[in-house]
């Protein structure tokens, strides 16, 4: 139901910012994301300003983000069915920066505004009940484009992302792995994720990079504007994710399986790098990881030809560590994520940093990191409650502490 | 009386010139298995030129305790020092190789006392002795006793055996080398489940992942694994040393610095008797005979 906001004047006067501000926050809590009508009373004024001419309909208003980690935040509003995206820190309001905006100071002030009611209104962000359900909205499937996101398991412990592109065969674009991303970020915030199970569709997991995206792109865009940078936000992962490999795993996608901890396979499944057919070679991670894991032979011989294997040989090879039929991969996968989610996520960290330093150290170098996180887990409560419950033959129980 | 001990000195390379009796009982008892709580020790082989190591807790299906580990240092001290000893094989039960470590033992400990009394820090003597090491493997090798498994240079496993990193389910990680060794081993994939899941492999998907690189039955285990100590104590023991030094290099190395390693150490084969014995050997068709010079 359409909520007004009368914007008594347009002087500015601190009170009427006040008034406006408070009307705001009274609608903003009672009604999630509705539309919100904003008519100015002075029409002369408006019409001056032009704001009579733009009934704004701030129809969603995303929680607020940062945006690399720096002190602007954005509030993404549709306006008039328009993406917008407005800054919202008090530094830049008046200048607020809307991309494609037509709007002149003055309004684009007005957004600005009330996308700073908005953040401050979403500030306290577990309180709120009308954060809490735009937050759960955002991490439990709603709102991506190209991936799906939910919670699994019999305890809502294990994360779920999908890949969602059926007809590019779940292609990976930029905007895919900045979803994929996102989604991360929120299991690594969710208390109650353990582990996070990545798929895609039994057809294909992933077919690769979107070639259509890179084919006109030079080196120096590449370069300059750090092509792939952010796409392996999967391996710095803290919590550890299971890859639930469908159908294809080719190229990006093959990249994209390697850098999640564990890969099970279903019976179809098939890996390959045939970047070299393309006349590129992989660029995130494929001959590093592939190598690493089936040996310099058989890596040669998959970026050099772009030939495929097939599940079983991933198996052998050591690329994968199970393979199960097609239509019970995903649910194998829950059911590994949920024995990982079980155990405590702090030394389940620790567990996992100490495996991925084998990549990165020395023999000798690596038993020391393995043996001073060893001696830290004595710091912790989980590994007494651990230690003791086994003595006591009891079940642990475990605080993430 | 004196006779014997300098006859017994004359057969090791430390120096046993004027102990006493009882040192020299000692000594002989160090060697043939006496005096050990937590282990048995023997020499084995027709020619008695393989140590063997039984872990020997089994109300506690071998868990390795301080206590044990310590014992398993100074049995390899001792085969270190013999000079009739070429290779040495360390074993379990049928039932157990080493159930993990002693949970008991640690239990209370806090952080300070394992960064202060550097736990677990001797518990490596295994991965430094220069002779070459199998562990025979039957039953369970879990934790530590993986762990103390992979330390050693081959692993033969027997049918039953089963290779499992379960600390995680104690709240803990592996502190001995498992998390580094297993997934040199073994790859991401498979070591990341085992470590963080707890679940054990058998034999067979140990040998298919190239953790074990022979599967046997339970009975003949211990004597395969004692043939193939035969078999390398043939060899020189000088130049098996130096081979066991640069496989191990290639943890530690980049494949360049490795191969550079290797090339010296391989040189460095040029300065020595067996090198020279075992090529004009071949050349002459006979058998080589080694002197470890």
């Amino acid at each position: 139901m359409p909520s007004f906001i009368w914007c008594k004047t347009i002087q500015w006067a601190d009170w009427s910012i006040s008034l406006a501000y408070s009307i705001l926050a009274l609608c903003l809590t009672s009604l999630t994301y509705n539309n919100i009508s904003i008519l100015c009373k002075n029409r002369k004024m408006m019409e001056r300003t032009g704001i009579f001419h733009h009934v704004c309909r701030i129809k969603y208003i995303s929680p607020p983000q940062t945006a690399g980690g720096g002190s602007a935040s954005f509030c993404h509003v549709l306006v008039h069915g328009q993406h917008q995206q407005i800054r919202t820190d008090r530094r830049r309001a008046r200048a607020a920066s809307c991309s494609r905006s037509n709007f002149s100071d003055v309004q684009s002030a007005v957004m600005a505004f009330l996308c700073r009611s908005a953040a401050s209104l979403l500030k306290p962000y577990r309180a709120a009940p009308a954060v809490l359900s735009a937050a759960r909205l955002y991490s439990s499937g709603g709102n991506y484009e190209y991936i799906l996101v939910e919670k699994r398991g019999e305890k809502k412990n294990v994360g779920f992302i999908q890949l969602n592109r059926p007809k590019a065969l779940n292609a990976l674009c930029d905007g895919l792995m900045k979803e994929v991303g996102q989604a991360l970020d929120a299991f690594e915030a969710d208390g109650d994720v353990g582990a996070v199970v990545i798929t895609g569709s039994e057809k294909a997991f992933a077919a690769g990079a979107d070639i259509k995206e890179m084919q006109n792109r030079t080196f120096q865009e590449c370069y300059g504007g750090n092509f792939l940078a952010h796409w392996n936000r999967v391996s710095t992962v803290k919590k550890p994710v299971i890859a639930a490999v469908n159908g294809f795993a080719l190229g990006g996608g093959c990249e994209f399986a390697m850098m999640c901890d564990i890969i099970y396979a279903g019976e179809k499944a098939q890996f390959g790098q045939p970047e070299i057919l393309l006349g590129t070679i992989p660029g995130a991670g494929g001959t590093q990881r592939l190598t690493r894991a089936v040996g310099k032979s058989l890596a040669m011989e998959m970026v050099l030809t772009g030939d495929r294997i097939g599940a079983q040989e991933a198996k052998q090879s050591g690329l994968v560590s199970k393979v199960y039929p097609v239509d019970q991969l995903v649910s194998e996968a829950v059911k590994c994520g949920e024995k990982i989610a079980a155990n405590s996520k702090l030394v389940s960290a620790m567990a996992k940093e100490a495996v991925n330093a084998a990549f990165e150290l020395t023999l000798a170098e690596g038993n020391r990191l393995e043996k001073r996180l060893f001696h830290a887990t004595f710091a912790t409560d989980d590994r007494k409650e651990g230690m003791t419950a086994f003595v006591e033959k009891r079940k642990a129980s475990f605080q993430d502490n | 009386l004196f006779l014997f001990c300098v006859v017994f000195a004359d057969n090791n390379s430390t120096s046993y010139i004027g102990s006493f009796k009882i040192g020299v009982n000692v000594d002989f008892c160090l060697h043939t298995g006496g005096n050990y709580e937590y282990i048995l020790v023997e020499k084995r082989g027709e020619k008695k030129n393989v140590g063997f190591i039984q872990l020997n807790r089994p109300k506690a299906l071998n868990a390795l305790c301080d206590g044990l580990m310590k014992e398993v240092g100074q049995a390899l001290d001792a085969f270190e020092a013999d000079g009739d000893v070429g290779a040495v094989v360390i074993t379990g039960s049928e039932k157990a190789f080493a159930a993990g470590a002693d949970i008991k033992e640690m239990q209370n400990r806090t952080f300070q006392e394992c960064y202060g009394g550097n736990f677990l820090a001797h518990w490596n003597r295994v991965s430094t002795v220069k002779k070459p090491v199998i562990a025979a493997v039957n039953g369970f090798a879990l934790g530590g006793g993986c762990e103390f498994a992979m330390m050693c240079d081959i692993i033969y496993a027997g049918e039953k055996a089963q290779f499992g990193q379960p600390e995680i389910l104690l709240g803990t990680i592996p502190g001995a080398g498992g998390t580094q060794r297993l997934t040199r081993a073994v790859g991401k994939s498979l070591a990341m489940e085992m470590v963080l899941t707890g679940d054990r492999i058998g034999a067979q998907e140990a040998k298919q992942s190239g953790l074990v690189s022979k599967v046997y039955p339970v009975d003949q285990l211990v004597s395969e694994a004692v043939k193939c100590g035969e078999k390398i104590a043939a060899n020189s023991k000088l130049v098996s040393a130096m081979a066991k030094e640069a496989v191990n290099a290639a943890f530690e190395l980049t494949l360049a610095e490795g191969n550079r390693l290797e090339k010296r150490l391989f040189h460095a084969t040029f300065a020595t008797d067996d090198r020279k014995e075992g090529m004009t050997a071949f050349v002459e068709k006979r058998k080589a005979s080694f002197q470890d010079n």
